[in-house]
């Protein structure tokens, strides 16, 4: 396997190991209620009229909540270009992309018969059904679809140039062979990067509002229905504010031990922490307001059921669990109104962890304390989880870290291509040239130079000397350098503007054709043809569609994948990913003379020139 | 640096992506086609009774009415299965001591009923009523084919709920006048469209398509 990115000590290997087993045997656990629950069925929870609604759903919000913080992370401060994310962003990404999947596993095992969970897809069934696009719980399955799919491409796409830095380094064939099917064959040259970047900017700006709307429509599961507690207005912004403050939280409680443990406090200095820090307060105070607005509504509406719901939730059976929030959630963030708590990692980590453990109480109280009271005191009941509750809960924290652990381990948890351009080369690297079969055309001439200026510059003469055919491959993207070479620009957007058009159609179409032509049902007395009730959906297919058009102009743009290339054949190209750079010129130019070529690089500066083989 | 991998790997990879794409929507066909298919719903396959009881003899040949065994048809939720008496009524003279017969016997002198298996199994959580739909003009073979046609009984379509909800939708491409339904090979004279329409009109026929109408 190949060294991951981060050399560990032995002390942080022995802890990692620890953590590791930890992790392991809670995966066991999962594994083991898991089993018990296909095999027993939903009645081993504590779930039952009339708290239907048990760990489940509060394990779920919690994860899709944590998974949001990744999100804000890596796409809104890239748009509000925000630097000190650049230190953070690819565990913030590591950790959306694993907390989805925990979240994703909830609703399934809440269904009672995973296996039937295509049920929830739109396919024309024997039973001539379709989803009911009017239910926010159908909403929910595709918000949840789409931020997957979209946070997987987006945390892929940032990862490429770092599995292709893997791929050089690695010292097995087996790695190697691995590593290259994972970089796709990413050789960093100048298009590639171009659209490298520009694909992370539209990504960005496509994930932003998608993460908004996620958290909107998993609060709509509660808003929408008429439960006393739930159903309120202020819900949509409340969840997205708790889910960034709960997700900032849990990234803190990652990156606090990480950092202590391998040494990364220089990428990860006090600064970061300090504005995470100031963000995780910032988030918290629009929870806070969130808990006063619920407050002041209950009690300024009037709806005595609103009101006995707040006042249930603080002097309730569940009280404790109130006060608790109240105390994690509200008060324990205070502390980061100073720079002393903000700056001290041990001290933000306690503070994280409470909020952590607040924002799961939160939706505790949201999700069971709703539902144990409400408008019939006849059908009142205590709601009390079982062990396989807790288990389950233990166990999807376990199987995140386990994940998490994993990856860490073995992908860079910070960005290597742009981070350390200096590095030793990796032993063994075979530097001979190797023979060109006789007969066959060489594939081009490359020159190797060592910076980035060099590389510039020769581009720019074998420009004015008549050179077309070129192609710059760099460790890390040079600014400038698409231009002198006159590449046509990139364009993505036009791809995924069709792309976002032809979703937002399809799923409009979909939707109208399903629930109001071929079925219409009547729900809560609208009408089937209620258009807005459509708009969730429509939203999703239409940020789905654009991130899979985003993937084919990405494909069509940098002719990825492509694990075979000529010139991962040019003798020390493994070091185009660290601290060199080439410029190919091919043999097809109709400029192209093996000789004269060969001179002209020498001539603008290339430390070596190679063939390269057809 | 070597080459890792050969040129013929560009081509294994696109089509493992394209494949890895597609495969989402290929298994919703997959589950789509499965559901209705015969394979799933055992449509078309004659399941093993005690007696190798044959419809085309004695409906096709002798001319039985369905309600001479299934005699709760009008009235009930449910036809009826004939008892041993039914069957002795005729069977204590003709090939009375036939041996395919034999499980009809001892179920008449036990007193006893012969154990028929359903070949037209509705799942427990539907409702079905015969009784209305058959004084409501739909007929036995509508839904069950013709019978008089099968040596041995088989359900000749998928009983699905998309099979339920295309007459309930649209009843006038298959109601028969109500004195017809008994009939196997009963044709319209004329216009066919206007007579379901008549009939519609006539019987007052409803199209139920909420959950809770079968979904009791």
């Amino acid at each position: 396997m190949a060294k991951g990115a981060l050399a560990m000590p032995d002390a942080a290997r022995r802890y990692w190991w620890a953590a590791f087993g930890i992790a392991s045997v809670l995966v066991l656990v999962l594994a083991g209620s898991l089993a018990v629950l296909l095999w027993r069925g939903l009645g081993i929870w504590g779930i039952n009229a009339p708290v239907g609604w048990g760990f489940a759903i509060i394990n779920f919000v919690w994860w899709i909540g944590i998974a949001h913080a990744g999100t804000l992370i890596s796409a809104i401060l890239l748009l509000l270009r925000q630097n000190w994310r650049s230190g953070v962003h690819r565990l913030a990404e590591t950790m959306t992309v694993v907390a989805i999947g925990c979240a994703a596993l909830f609703p399934l095992l809440h269904m009672g018969r995973p296996w039937l969970f295509f049920w929830l897809l739109p396919y024309p069934n024997s039973m001539g059904t379709w989803p009911q696009f009017h239910s926010p719980l159908v909403w929910d399955f595709f918000a949840i679809l789409t931020y997957g799919f979209v946070s997987l491409l987006f945390w892929y796409l940032s990862l490429l140039p770092d599995l292709a830095v893997l791929r050089d380094q690695a010292r097995s064939r087996r790695g190697r062979i691995a590593w290259c099917l994972a970089a796709l064959g990413w050789r960093g040259s100048a298009r590639q990067w171009e659209t490298h970047r520009m694909a992370c900017w539209l990504l960005a700006g496509l994930a932003t509002p998608l993460v908004v709307s996620v958290h909107s429509v998993v609060s709509f599961d509660f808003a929408v229905s008429l439960v006393p507690g739930w159903h309120s207005t202020i819900f949509p912004p409340y969840f997205v504010a708790g889910a960034i403050f709960s997700g900032l939280a849990l990234l803190i409680v990652l990156v606090v031990p990480l950092r202590a443990l391998v040494g990364l406090g220089e990428r990860i200095t006090e600064s970061h922490l300090d504005a995470m820090a100031k963000v995780l307060l910032a988030a918290g105070l629009v929870v806070t307001y969130g808990y006063a607005a619920e407050l002041f509504f209950a009690g300024y509406g009037g709806s005595p059921y609103e009101r006995y719901a707040l006042a249930n939730r603080l002097s309730g059976p569940y009280a404790p669990a109130g006060w608790a929030l109240v105390a994690l959630n509200v008060v324990a963030i205070q502390a980061l109104w100073f720079g002393a708590a903000r700056r001290r990692p041990w001290r933000l980590f306690t503070v994280a962890l409470a909020v952590s453990a607040g924002m799961w109480l939160e939706r505790f109280l949201i999700v069971v304390v709703s539902l144990h009271r409400d408008y019939l005191p006849a059908a009142w009941g205590i709601y009390r989880p079982t062990f396989w509750d807790w288990a389950t809960l233990a166990g999807a924290a376990g199987w995140f870290a386990w994940l998490m652990l994993l990856l860490v381990r073995f992908l860079p948890v910070m960005p290597v291509a742009a981070a350390s351009p200096q590095r030793e080369p990796a032993a063994g690297s075979d530097d001979t040239a190797r023979a060109v079969h006789p007969g066959t055309r060489p594939y081009g001439l490359a020159g190797v130079f060592t910076t980035a200026g060099q590389l510039v510059e020769a581009v720019r003469r074998a420009r004015v000397e008549g050179y077309r055919r070129l192609d710059a491959f760099s460790p890390a993207p040079v600014e400038g350098l698409p231009a002198v070479l006159g590449a046509p620009r990139v364009r993505l957007s036009p791809a995924m503007f069709a792309g976002g058009l032809a979703g937002a159609f399809g799923g409009l179409l979909l939707q109208f054709w399903s629930n109001v032509i071929d079925l219409p049902l009547a729900v809560g007395g609208k009408a089937a043809a209620s258009w807005q009730a459509f708009v969730p959906v429509t939203f999703e297919c239409a940020v789905l569609g654009a991130a899979l058009g985003a993937l084919a102009a990405m494909a069509a743009a940098t002719g990825l994948p492509e694990p075979h290339h000529p010139v991962f054949a040019i003798p020390g190209f493994e070091r185009a990913s660290r601290d060199r750079f080439f410029l190919l010129i091919e043999t097809a130019d109709e400029r192209f003379d093996s000789l004269r070529t060969r001179d002209f690089l020498e001539r603008s500066g290339a430390q070596e020139v190679h063939e390269v083989p057809g | 640096m070597p080459q890792i991998l050969p040129p013929s790997a560009n081509l294994a990879v696109r089509l493992a992506l394209v494949g890895a794409l597609g495969a989402g929507p290929a298994l919703l066909w997959l589950f789509s086609s499965l559901g209705g298919s015969s394979w799933v719903t055992r449509a078309g396959e004659a399941p093993v009774q005690p007696v190798p009881f044959s419809h085309k003899l004695h409906v096709g040949g002798l001319g039985l009415d369905c309600r001479h065994c299934h005699w709760w048809v009008e009235t009930g939720a449910v036809a009826g299965m004939p008892s041993a008496k039914t069957c002795m009524h005729c069977h204590a003279q003709v090939f009375s001591d036939a041996a395919p017969l034999e499980p009809v016997r001892s179920a008449f002198d036990g007193d006893r009923s012969i154990e028929w298996v359903r070949v037209a199994d509705l799942p427990d959580f539907v409702s079905f009523d015969h009784s209305i739909h058959v004084r409501k003009g739909f007929a036995c073979v509508t839904c069950h084919g013709r019978v008089d046609l099968m040596p041995l009984t088989e359900q000749p379509v998928a009983m699905t709920m998309r099979w339920c909800l295309d007459c309930h939708r649209n009843p006038e491409r298959y109601a028969w006048p109500v004195e017809q339904v008994f009939r196997m090979d009963w044709q319209p004279e004329g216009d066919p469209v206007a007579l379901g329409r008549r009939l519609v009109r006539e019987y007052g026929l409803r199209r139920p398509t909420d959950c809770s109408f079968c979904h009791r």
